[in-house]
């Protein structure tokens, strides 16, 4: 597509394992995904697929031990995140790459007014006075809705709703204008107006600084309002990768079907939803074969045995699925 | 603010009128009398018992008694039934020979249950956490008085320094200078010792209270913004990490008065616990009592202190 040139963030096989007591839980396994400059990425997937902890990995926030990156690279910029020494990737950390996190309420130290920690941001990574810092802040705090800025430098997070909050942490994040934001189910502890706010702003901020996002999200709905690409994964890998309309329109892999027919439309209103059968395999005991197996409608017996290889559908469609495509059309008939 | 301060003070008060009764029922509930202390002694005859026993009003009703203990504490006429000495003049003075050990003890304390427990913290399960750990758990489970009896061992045969008592007798009439030394010499002691067992267990509460803040999400957004270690650690977690430990500071207040009963009779120290130990031996109920009420008074006073100090480390606390 001759934008290769163009890739920001390149995530390959990825494998982040966690020692502990018990056996090995094989948290990401094998994760593939790129990023292109001004790109929104979703990573879509239910609770303890491996999100969050793909996220930390990117960062180097993970906890080493008991997590362990077993394999993989990650490649920012042309340059090797895994490799990078300590400091390197430390100056790296909110300076080129931020990250906006889930939490809102927990994320901000309850101690230190919002300014200064806004201003610590900037602070970290250029040398600036502080009347520079604090005007900054202020445009900082304007840019992301926060009325009054001047009057709000001062407060305490306890003082600011959830939603201020996260407006602070996303203020936060674009301290240093990075290349590249990380954001982790940023809107999933609040009010879905507030929620319709922070995805409105984030997609603004992203068309006025020139930032790529990866958005991570276990809600179709928000990946439909912003995704330019989408990956859903499952256990610890990508399932399914596409453009929005490629995902929404055409989906291949079971999981992501079931996914979207559990989603609420005007054409299901009155019906019973639906809703995916079992639940996430636990990380240090995954099925053999394809890990969605024992979930799934459309199961066959090769798929217990074998891991599926991502199949190219086209347009840069890929599925971990190679056998739906005939499956479907019988599952409709029979359904029908 | 102040009506906080108002309400917590009235409150306090009301706490320490029922302290004063309870504690003064209970050292009436208690068998015995300051006049049958010694009731196999010849010399003291039934008249001279019941004299005793006017002398001290004791032969008075409870309340009666009450009002004059408390009315004699407060005009600072109290006396000690024992050597009919004002019992304030004798715990002031008493007081200022525990103060020195007080302070230095609780100053070794704090300065090295800090650093010692942040250390562990942040390097959890390395060698210094072990190693740490370790000292902590024997320095708990290692009696004070046998502790004491080896560093005194120690001392005494290897520094050839003096260890007993406040100072060595006869060194009044030495220069400035050396008894000046000579008095540091005393204190080491008694006060490394006092300390042991603090930073012991006071850097294992700082250890746990840091690793739990450690692990909370504004410090993993600390760590996304890219800050220094440095930061991380003593700005972002050591903050919060404190905050509890404003409630202990109020609490050491007691401290004062408490002294040690173990390490000022192995040192002979004539200090505060000592006389509380032998004022409970002679019944010495005026004493015991005014010792009693001014812990806890100094118990309310260290809460209150906490109270305000919170108010100001905590920005989520508005009084």
């Amino acid at each position: 597509m001759g934008r290769s040139n163009d890739i920001l963030l390149a995530v390959e096989n990825l494998k982040v394992h966690f020692t502990g007591d018990g056996p090995v839980a094989r948290a990401v396994d094998g994760m593939d995904f790129q990023i292109h400059r001004r790109e929104t990425v979703c990573i879509v997937g239910e609770s303890g697929c491996g999100k969050t902890v793909t996220a930390l990995a990117i960062l180097g926030l993970l906890k080493q031990p008991p997590a362990i990156i077993a394999d993989g690279r990650i490649t920012f910029d042309g340059r090797s995140l895994l490799d990078m020494p300590a400091a390197e990737l430390r100056a790296l950390r909110g300076k080129r790459i931020a990250m906006v996190f889930q939490e809102p309420m927990t994320s901000l130290n309850p101690v230190f007014p919002i300014g200064d920690q806004i201003g610590e941001a900037v602070l970290a990574h250029e040398r600036v006075s502080e009347v520079a810092v604090r005007r900054r802040v202020n445009q900082l705090l304007d840019d992301v809705g926060i009325v009054d800025p001047q009057r709000r430098l001062g407060d305490y997070p306890h003082q600011l709703s959830g939603g201020q909050r996260q407006r602070v942490m996303i203020a936060m994040a674009l301290a240093c204008e990075p290349d590249l934001i990380i954001a982790d189910e940023p809107t999933t502890a609040l009010d879905v107006t507030v929620q319709a706010q922070i995805l409105g702003l984030l997609k603004k901020l992203k068309q006025e600084k020139n930032m790529a996002i990866q958005y991570i999200t276990h809600d179709l709905g928000v990946v439909a309002a912003i995704a330019d690409q989408v990956y859903v994964m499952y256990a610890g890998v990508v399932v399914e990768q596409g453009t929005t309309g490629i995902i929404f329109g055409n989906a291949r892999h079971p999981y992501t079907v079931a996914l979207l027919n559990a989603l609420p439309t005007k054409k299901k209103r009155g019906r019973r939803l639906y809703s995916i059968p079992g639940s996430v395999p636990h990380p240090a005991y995954r099925p053999m074969g394809c890990p969605f197996h024992p979930r799934c409608e459309y199961c066959e017996p090769s798929c217990q045995n074998a891991f599926p290889a991502l199949c190219d559908y086209g347009k840069g469609h890929h599925a971990r699925c190679p056998i739906l495509f005939a499956a479907r059309g019988r599952a409709e008939e029979t359904r029908a | 603010m102040l009506a906080f301060m108002g309400r917590s003070i009235i409150q306090k008060v009301v706490t320490l009128f029922f302290v004063s009764v309870i504690s003064f029922l209970i050292i009436h509930l208690a068998p015995g009398e300051p006049s049958q202390i010694d009731p196999l002694n010849p010399k003291f005859t039934p008249e001279m018992v019941e004299r005793m026993r006017t002398e001290f009003n004791l032969d008075k009703p409870l309340h009666v008694q009450y009002m004059l203990f408390y009315k004699n504490l407060f005009t600072g006429r109290i006396v000690s039934w024992r050597d009919n000495q004002p019992v304030l003049g004798k715990i002031w003075e008493r007081f200022l020979n525990s103060l020195p050990l007080f302070v230095v003890g609780t100053i070794l304390t704090w300065t090295f249950s800090f650093p010692v427990g942040i250390r562990s913290a942040i390097m959890r399960d390395g060698v210094y956490d072990k190693s740490a750990t370790f000292l902590a758990y024997l320095l708990i489970s290692i009696p004070g008085f046998f502790f004491a009896y080896i560093l005194i061992i120690l001392v005494v045969t290897e520094l050839h320094v003096p260890v007993i008592g406040m100072e060595t007798f006869g060194v009044t009439s030495a220069s400035p200078l050396v008894r000046i030394m000579d008095r540091t010499w005393h204190l080491v002691l008694p006060s490394i010792l006092g300390a042991t067992g603090g930073v012991a267990v006071l850097s294992r509460y700082v250890r746990s209270q840091m690793l739990e803040i450690i692990g909370q999400d504004y410090v993993r957004t600390a760590w996304a913004k890219g800050l220094s270690s440095e930061t991380v650690y003593y700005k972002h977690a050591l903050r919060n990490a404190l905050l509890p430990f404003v409630t202990m500071f109020g609490m050491i207040l007691p401290g004062l008065i408490g002294g040690s009963v173990i390490i000022e009779s192995i040192f002979s120290w004539p200090g505060m616990g000592r006389m509380a130990y032998e004022a409970i031996l002679g019944r010495d109920y005026p004493v015991i009592l005014t010792l009693n009420f001014i812990t806890a008074a100094l118990v309310l006073a260290g809460t209150l202190i906490s109270d305000l100090l919170y108010m100001v480390v905590d920005p989520r606390i508005k009084l």
